[in-house]
This record gives C-alpha cells, sequence and structure tokens, in this order.
C-alpha cells in the first residue's frame, strides 16, 4: 500500500505580499517538490479592450496593467504607434520621455524592494522602500502633473516641457537617493540575515534563462548581458553613457544586487540627460502646426500642448508596427496592427511579468516553504502585468 | 426551559433571551458609544490585493502618507480584520476570492471601494471578466480616481470612522 507523502500547499489569492496570484504548492515535509503559479486573477481584458478604443485612449489604457512602471509602457505603445504614422518625435523630446522613463525605473525598482521587503518579513525595508519611492514619484509629478499615471508621453512628442527649477530639484533628489543606497547598503543588503536567505537561494543558471526566455533583471542577474537599451537603442539611449547591470551568480542576492545597481545607472542617465537636453519643440512639426495660433501662443508660453483636433481621430495608414523597450521589469514589445480605421484591429502586449512568470515554477523546485516568499520577492513581478 | 432562582421561576430559552439582553445592552448610549469609537479608530484593512490600485494603497500605508496614526494597519489573515478595501478592478476570478475573503471577516465589517474600476468599471467598463463590487458586497465608501491618491484613501478612512462614530454604518447593522 502505498502512502500519499506530499501535501498541496495553496498560497493565496489573499496572502501578505504583494497579491493577485495563487500558488499551488506541493510539499513534502519541508520541501517544495513542485510549485505551480495560478495565474489570471487580473486579467482585464487589455488587448481586446483596446480594439474597441480609439489610438489616443489606448495610451492610458495599456498605463494600467503595470502602475508601477506606467512610463515605459507608454513610451513602448507610443513607439510603435508612431513606426505606423511614420511621424519622429523632436530631439528634446526624446529627452524628456528617456528621463521620464529612467525616474519610472528608480521608482519601480524602489517599490519591488519595498515588497521584497514585506516577503522577508523586513518592514523597515517596506517603509525605506516606499518612502524613498515618493522621492521619484514627487519629481515626475512636478513634469508630468500625475503620481502614477502620467500619458505624459504622446505620439509625436511629450505634453508638457521641463518646469522652471526642474534641474536644481532633481540634483538634490538623486543626491538625497545616492545617500539613501549607501544606508540601504548597511542595513539591508549586507545584512547578514538578509544575506542568509537570499544567497544561493533560487539559483538560475545562465543556459536556463536563456533556454526559458527570462528578460530584465532576473536575466542579467544570471550573467546575460542583455538589455534593451543597448541591443535595440530607442530615443535618446545611443547618445548616453550606461553600463548595463550584470552579475554572475544568478540567485535571489543577484537579483536585488542588479536592481540596485540599476538605480544607480538610472540616476546617471538623468544627469546626463539634464546635461545635454538640446532646445527645441517638444512636439513633432507635423502636429505643431495644426494647433490653432491662439494656442500656440499658449504652448509657447506655458510648455504644455494643446492637443491638436487630428489626435482624436488618428488614423495610421494599414500596416502593422512593432516596437519593443526596457521596462523596469525587462523587455517589453509592443505590437499592433492597423486596419486603416480609427482603432487598431489587433493590439499585443508582451509584457516582461508574463515572460518571468515560468520562473516561479523553475526556480522553487526543490527550495524549502520559507525560501518561497524569498524567491517570490526577488523576481519583483507585478502581476496585473502578467495578467494584462 | 424553566430556571428557578431565589424563589422566582424564569421560562423561556434563556441563552436566547440573555443574548438579546446582552444585544439591547450593548445598543444602549454610553456602551455603544464606546464600541464605536473603538471600532473607528482600529479599522485593520485585509491584506488583499485586488488590482493595480494596491499601489497606491501601499503608498497610503507608507510613511509619507502614514494612515497607521489612524488606527489603520494592513493585516495579513481575514480573521483579525474588519475592513475590506476592494483595490480597483474585482475581475470574476478574483470576486470569488473577494466574497470568500469576506465571509471569513468577523462582524462589524466593512467595505470601502477603492477606484473608479470599483464603482463602474472605470476605463474596464466593457471589459468582459470584471465585476460590480456593489453587486457582490455591501459597499459603505466609495473613492473615486484611477487611481485614487493616497490623500483620497486617508480621506475615506476618516469618513468611514465618522460614520461608525455616527452609527450610520451598514457593516454595524449586522
Amino acid at each position: 500500500m502505498s502512502e500519499e507523502r506530499t501535501i498541496e500547499l495553496l498560497i493565496g489569492p489573499q496572502h501578505p505580499s504583494s497579491g493577485h496570484m495563487r500558488l499551488y504548492a506541493e510539499v513534502d515535509g519541508d520541501i517544495v517538490v513542485r510549485l505551480r503559479p495560478n495565474i489570471g486573477y487580473v486579467h482585464r481584458t487589455v488587448e481586446k479592450l483596446a480594439e474597441t478604443k480609439k489610438y489616443i485612449q489606448i495610451i492610458p489604457l495599456v498605463e494600467r496593467p503595470s502602475l508601477a512602471d506606467t512610463a515605459n509602457h507608454n513610451l513602448g505603445y507610443v513607439l510603435a504607434l508612431e513606426k505606423l504614422l511614420g511621424i519622429e518625435a523632436p530631439p528634446r523630446a526624446q529627452y524628456l520621455r528617456t528621463i521620464l522613463a529612467e525616474m519610472n525605473r528608480i521608482h519601480s525598482h524602489f517599490y519591488g524592494l519595498g515588497i521584497h521587503g514585506i516577503m522577508l518579513g523586513s518592514s523597515t525595508i517596506f517603509m525605506w522602500g516606499f518612502a524613498d519611492r515618493e522621492i521619484m514619484i514627487e519629481m515626475a509629478q512636478r513634469l508630468t502633473g500625475a503620481r502614477l499615471t502620467y500619458s505624459y508621453i504622446i505620439p509625436g512628442g511629450v505634453r508638457r516641457d521641463l518646469p522652471q527649477g526642474f534641474e536644481d530639484e532633481m540634483e538634490k533628489a538623486l543626491r538625497y537617493i545616492e545617500r539613501r543606497l549607501k544606508d540601504y547598503g548597511k542595513l539591508f543588503l549586507r545584512n547578514p540575515v538578509t544575506r542568509a536567505r537570499l544567497e544561493g537561494v533560487g539559483v538560475l543558471k545562465k543556459e536556463d534563462a536563456i533556454k526559458l526566455g527570462i528578460v530584465g533583471p532576473n536575466l542579467r542577474a544570471s550573467g546575460v548581458p542583455y538589455d534593451v537599451r543597448k541591443v535595440q537603442p530607442y530615443c535618446a539611449y545611443p547618445e548616453l553613457e550606461f553600463d548595463v547591470a550584470v552579475r554572475e551568480e544568478g540567485d535571489s542576492m543577484a537579483r536585488v544586487l542588479v536592481r540596485v545597481e540599476e538605480i544607480r545607472q538610472s540616476m546617471r542617465i538623468i544627469r546626463q540627460v539634464l546635461k545635454q537636453i538640446p532646445d527645441g519643440p517638444i512636439l513633432s512639426e507635423n502636429y505643431l502646426k495644426m494647433i490653432p495660433p491662439k494656442w500656440k501662443e499658449f504652448v509657447e508660453k506655458k510648455g504644455r500642448i494643446k492637443f491638436p483636433a487630428i489626435m482624436a481621430n488618428l488614423r495610421p495608414p494599414k500596416g502593422e508596427a512593432f516596437s519593443r523597450v526596457e521596462a523596469a521589469r525587462g523587455e517589453l514589445v509592443y505590437y499592433i496592427v492597423s486596419d486603416g480605421s480609427v482603432t487598431p484591429y489587433r493590439l499585443r502586449m508582451v509584457t516582461p511579468s508574463f515572460r518571468n512568470v515560468v520562473l516561479f515554477e523553475h526556480l522553487i523546485q526543490g527550495c524549502r516553504v520559507a525560501d518561497i516568499p524569498a524567491i517570490y520577492g526577488s523576481l519583483d513581478y507585478f502581476p496585473p502585468e502578467a495578467d494584462r | 426551559m424553566v430556571c428557578g432562582m431565589n424563589g422566582v421561576t424564569l421560562i423561556g430559552n434563556l441563552e436566547e433571551s440573555a443574548r438579546k439582553a446582552v444585544q439591547w445592552l450593548v445598543n444602549k448610549t454610553p456602551i455603544r458609544g464606546i464600541r464605536d469609537w473603538g471600532i473607528a479608530f482600529s479599522l485593520w484593512p485585509v491584506h488583499f490585493t485586488t488590482a493595480c490600485c494596491g499601489a497606491e494603497f501601499a503608498a497610503t500605508s507608507a510613511p509619507r502618507f502614514d494612515v497607521e496614526r489612524m488606527g489603520f494597519l494592513p493585516f495579513v489573515a481575514p480573521r483579525q480584520t474588519n475592513l475590506m478595501l476592494i483595490e480597483g478592478t474585482l475581475t470574476r476570478k478574483m470576486a470569488k476570492a473577494a466574497v470568500w475573503v469576506y465571509e471569513q471577516m468577523p462582524d462589524p465589517k466593512f467595505v470601502v471601494a477603492m477606484g473608479a474600476c470599483a464603482i463602474d468599471g472605470g476605463i474596464f467598463w466593457n471589459s468582459y471578466n470584471i465585476v460590480r463590487p456593489k453587486d457582490i458586497l455591501p459597499v459603505e465608501i466609495y473613492i473615486p480616481g484611477c487611481p485614487p491618491r493616497p490623500e483620497a484613501v486617508a480621506r475615506a478612512i476618516i469618513m468611514l470612522q465618522k460614520r461608525i462614530r455616527r452609527g450610520e454604518a451598514v457593516g454595524l447593522k449586522f
């Protein structure tokens, strides 16, 4: 008579971390034999809804799946749309897009760090991560007027110019974050408890990472220097100097350290952007000439775009366009098929979180139950982004 | 049931009568005021994240906005909580879990719907996979916004506290 050795442990969808998903863990004693993620709790049919909305209305829609990383989603969609429309943003707008994308990367990584802290049972890191995230959110609010959902990047340019005194404020904010990152090193990254829980846990080998199609910091922590900003540069990235954060270990600690290093690189990019940013218009000449003369004065004086009427009914020619950007969680792909009408025929978004969800099953196999949150947090998985 | 003490004989269901007497007493002025004061300043939401508004919900309990000073502390287990925040869109799959978690919470319990999606669908109003929270749960307060700012969430908590202390909250009637 054979005896059942394993029991099934259900974690979620109501659990003390980021929520939105359920994990079926098959445990034998304290060892996880198999773990199956049950996704789809936040499937809100973004792709299908995009077929019913006009092109300009899709900008807020594609931001919603990834609320922690809205600027990069916005950017990815607009880049694909611009390819369809055959227009290009002026250089100043390209730089402004870059700065917002990097600011968003910083606060998204702090978000991930905070959530990871709460999964490890370290409330201090949750509090610190979320407090320091607010610095960048506040700066983004000065630039765009919104806390998280910016809708800042529009076809042909951006919505607003840099506000007065933004450079000085940003320098202050960056210096503050630099100082704080040293404290993070002391309190969290070099803390013996953190190291004991993260080092050597959930090791992702280089070959496996490539075979499974992992993207973003999770891939770079396994020693693959793949970054879309370097491989296929977009916006102002070709003119900027930055390093791709890579680590060889591939464990949970490496994934956290890669994110912290990326925060440093993003700060470096922001400093360069603010130094090199060229003067000029922030909206493509094609659209700028369509703004009525009365509003044009306002646009030039205030540095805020009044949408030309054509934006309401953008009709890209028949065809398809594809764009990819490096979002905070990895490579993000947008694919739009247009049939010449005011709504897209099909919009496909391949989100980094969805490509990383396979890691749950792969990494947690053979680990202890207490390692589940340690690995889960280190993946920086954002369920609404995966489920769309 | 017949019960006698000190020469007085009581007839009827003693347990039932005692329960009614306690309920009557608790709903009388001094005790009721104290009870509602206690409930108002110990609103512990269950850590149940339904959609993307959870990012702003987390920011609400983080240092900058710090709603813990109002006695609002997100907690893990539904059995020890009395407030449920529907954070944004409620999908069909999540709605089952939401009702499940709500049923596990002890009385009195309150529901706050956060975000435009929780009011009437918001940007996802024509999606095939969403549920309006008002159809499945007794919602106390709606917070508009997409996503609502943390200040709005803090304000909703203060409004809920006022409603509880005035005895108007739906959750108190059960």
